[in-house]
């Protein structure tokens, strides 16, 4: 008799505490990346403040098995999902989550009608922030080689940003917009871009910056124009990611002078807020939330 | 029973009973989310993939070969039918050229292997590498999805059979998991209901008597490989079919998991011989292994240690045994 008794107040503190514990399952199929972790880590320590129990899920690269995981998540009955993968290519599973009315969260993820909000970083603002360092740094005025990307919409949106930035200042003009070849990465087509585009300039003062839209074909650009040994004419060049080759080159304080960083740990924690808000029934207006950016200079790069 | 009969039934029936011995501790540990229909239902389609990948991994393993290319095959596969898609082609031409990019890659195994006696191993290795780097060029590495990828097609995977006719109120039977069921009778039918079958098991066996009993072992190699690609050419295609989308790595975790699967099977063969049905206990096993230690909130690194123990400690049981008895 007293067993059950024991058993039965166990079973009811179980599952009092299953009650009150919100329940949340992270699914990724890219926790090996850098970025990825920080995302994580920014939302694990603004979930623990809320004692939240939080299950991060890596399917290492499996991207099928994302959809899987969130149906079992679902099974499970969380209370909330929050998934770091495109949204499209999932959109099997979140539907399963919709049905079930358990709200999902993406984590730099991709707008989608079927997320309660998606988190992220502003492209439009970081282009801004580099395109208008350049306009400051060359004094409104000369030649700019801008690198681009067309073809895959969140560095196209950079693209447009610079383009009204360097279009705003009358004596700026884009010399070349350039699109690399990126199946090597990024960096060596750029550098031969590059090489051809200060082969065809070769006055010194005839190109004042380089604005990369990421930060690649500025580490190219920057490779070029050492190699052609014209560092000293004060070629302003600029990225954007602020990745860690990048950030070496421009604590170095050669012409790499600025990028943009993501704040991946931020990211987590606005995404962690999201979270909580939907948990509490808040409907998000925005479908994307941002985090904002920190721009790196030879100043906050080595940090 | 003695002690020897015993052991050997516990050697064939142990891996059997190491699944049931996993759903009831779900079941157990999970009562309200693990033991429903719509629960098994997910785990039916989740598996559906490598399910059809690990079935007909089986034909080939039956000879005492193995084919690594199976996850590139299935990458390709899927770029390919992608790729056609994207250059506005009906869906019945991308899976059509898929299935034959499946069937020409297997038959390629198939001709170095039984034709030219390169090891399968090394043979598959290579074509691996070289698979995987056509499904790269093709699709100038990138992943293709959206509006490249047709309904129809990724509708395959959201749809099932209803089954409230057998009072299963809005659950519905994937066609995913039909797809794999198909699959599985059709291997079945060949490996133990035709000369076909009984051929291949005769070259596992010993493929020098094979061949001094008159058997074209070469010919019966090569087919084998040709129905092992088109199998796995089918996975990819199911798998870009869930995801909507397809990219030329996404196949790649399934060629450990349907060799892990076929060799959990072959524990439970009499004399450790690939069965079809057993490779279908194999992938139960790992599938409802991940879909009840996600529930329970299990790390993904522990699940993933957690199941490779399994598989070696269910293959070290059986050899022991064997041994034995």
């Amino acid at each position: 008799m007293k067993r059950t008794i024991l058993g039965s107040v166990a079973a009811l503190a179980l599952s009092a505490g299953a009650l009150w514990a919100e329940n949340v399952a992270v699914i990724t199929p890219y926790l090996a990346q850098p970025g990825t972790q920080a995302y994580v880590e920014g939302f694990q320590a603004q979930a623990a403040k809320s004692g939240w129990t939080v299950n991060v899920i890596d399917t290492a690269g499996d991207v099928a098995a994302v959809i899987a995981r969130i149906e079992d998540a679902v099974t499970q009955k969380v209370n909330a999902i929050v998934i770091n993968v495109d949204p499209a290519q999932v959109a099997a599973g979140l539907q399963v989550a919709k049905d079930a009315g358990i709200p999902v969260i993406g984590m730099d993820a991709g707008s989608d009608p079927l997320l309660a909000t998606n988190v992220t970083s502003n492209g439009y603002a970081m282009a801004a922030e580099t395109s208008v360092y350049v306009a400051n740094r060359i004094g409104g005025k000369g030649n700019v080689v801008m690198f681009v990307f067309d073809a895959f919409p969140p560095v196209q949106a950079r693209g447009v940003i610079a383009d009204a930035v360097f279009a705003n200042h009358p004596d700026i003009k884009v010399l070349d917009r350039v699109t690399p070849d990126v199946q090597d990465g990024g960096i060596a087509d750029s550098r031969a871009k590059m090489e051809a585009i200060l082969a065809a300039n070769p006055e010194p003062g005839s190109i004042a910056a380089v604005w990369a839209a990421w930060d690649q074909p500025a580490l190219g650009a920057l490779q070029a124009i050492e190699a052609a040994g014209r560092q000293g004419e004060g070629i302003v060049i600029t990225g954007i990611d602020a990745n860690p080759q990048a950030r070496e080159a421009i604590a170095a304080g050669g012409n790499f002078e600025a990028s943009v960083a993501q704040d991946f740990a931020g990211i987590g924690a606005a995404a962690a807020d999201a979270a909580g808000r939907v948990m509490k029934g808040e409907t998000i207006k925005e479908p994307v939330i941002y985090v904002s950016t920190v721009m790196v200079t030879a100043v906050n790069a080595a940090q | 029973m003695n002690f020897r009969s015993f052991s050997t039934a516990l050697r064939q029936w142990g891996t059997f009973l190491g699944l049931l011995a996993i759903v009831v501790f779900f079941a157990w540990r999970l009562p309200e989310t693990f033991p429903t229909a719509q629960n098994f239902l997910n785990i039916s389609q989740q598996i559906s993939m490598l399910a059809v990948a690990a079935f007909t991994m089986t034909i080939v393993m039956v000879m005492n070969d193995f084919d690594l290319s199976v996850g590139s095959t299935a990458s390709l596969a899927g770029i390919v039918a992608a790729v056609l898609f994207a250059a506005g082609q009906p869906v019945w031409v991308g899976v059509t050229a898929a299935l034959a990019v499946g069937v020409l890659g297997g038959v390629f195994n198939g001709f170095l292997v039984a034709y030219i006696g390169i090891l399968p191993f090394i043979a598959t290795l290579g074509t691996l590498t070289m698979f995987s780097g056509a499904a790269f060029m093709i699709s100038d590495g990138k992943t293709i999805f959206g509006r490249d990828i047709p309904t129809e097609f990724a509708g395959f995977a959201r749809f099932g059979i209803p089954l409230d006719a057998i009072g299963l109120e809005g659950a519905k039977l994937p066609l995913m998991t039909l797809a794999a069921v198909v699959v599985l009778l059709m291997v079945w039918l060949l490996l133990e209901q035709t000369t076909f079958g009984r051929r291949l098991y005769a070259i596992g066996g010993n493929r020098v008597a094979a061949e001094l009993a008159g058997i074209n072992t070469r010919r019966l190699r090569l087919m084998a490989f040709g129905l092992t690609g088109l199998g796995a050419a089918v996975a990819g295609l199911m798998y870009a079919s869930r995801v909507a989308s397809a990219n030329p790595t996404q196949g790649a975790g399934l060629m450990l998991d349907a060799i892990a699967a076929v060799f959990l099977g072959m524990t439970m063969g009499r004399e450790g011989e690939p069965r079809v049905l057993a490779t279908l206990v194999g992938v139960l096993i790992l599938g409802i292994l991940d879909n009840g230690l996600t529930q329970m909130n299990v790390d993904s690194y522990v699940r993933e240690i957690l199941i490779g123990a399994i598989v070696v400690s269910a293959v070290a049981i059986s050899a022991f045994g064997q041994r034995r008895g």
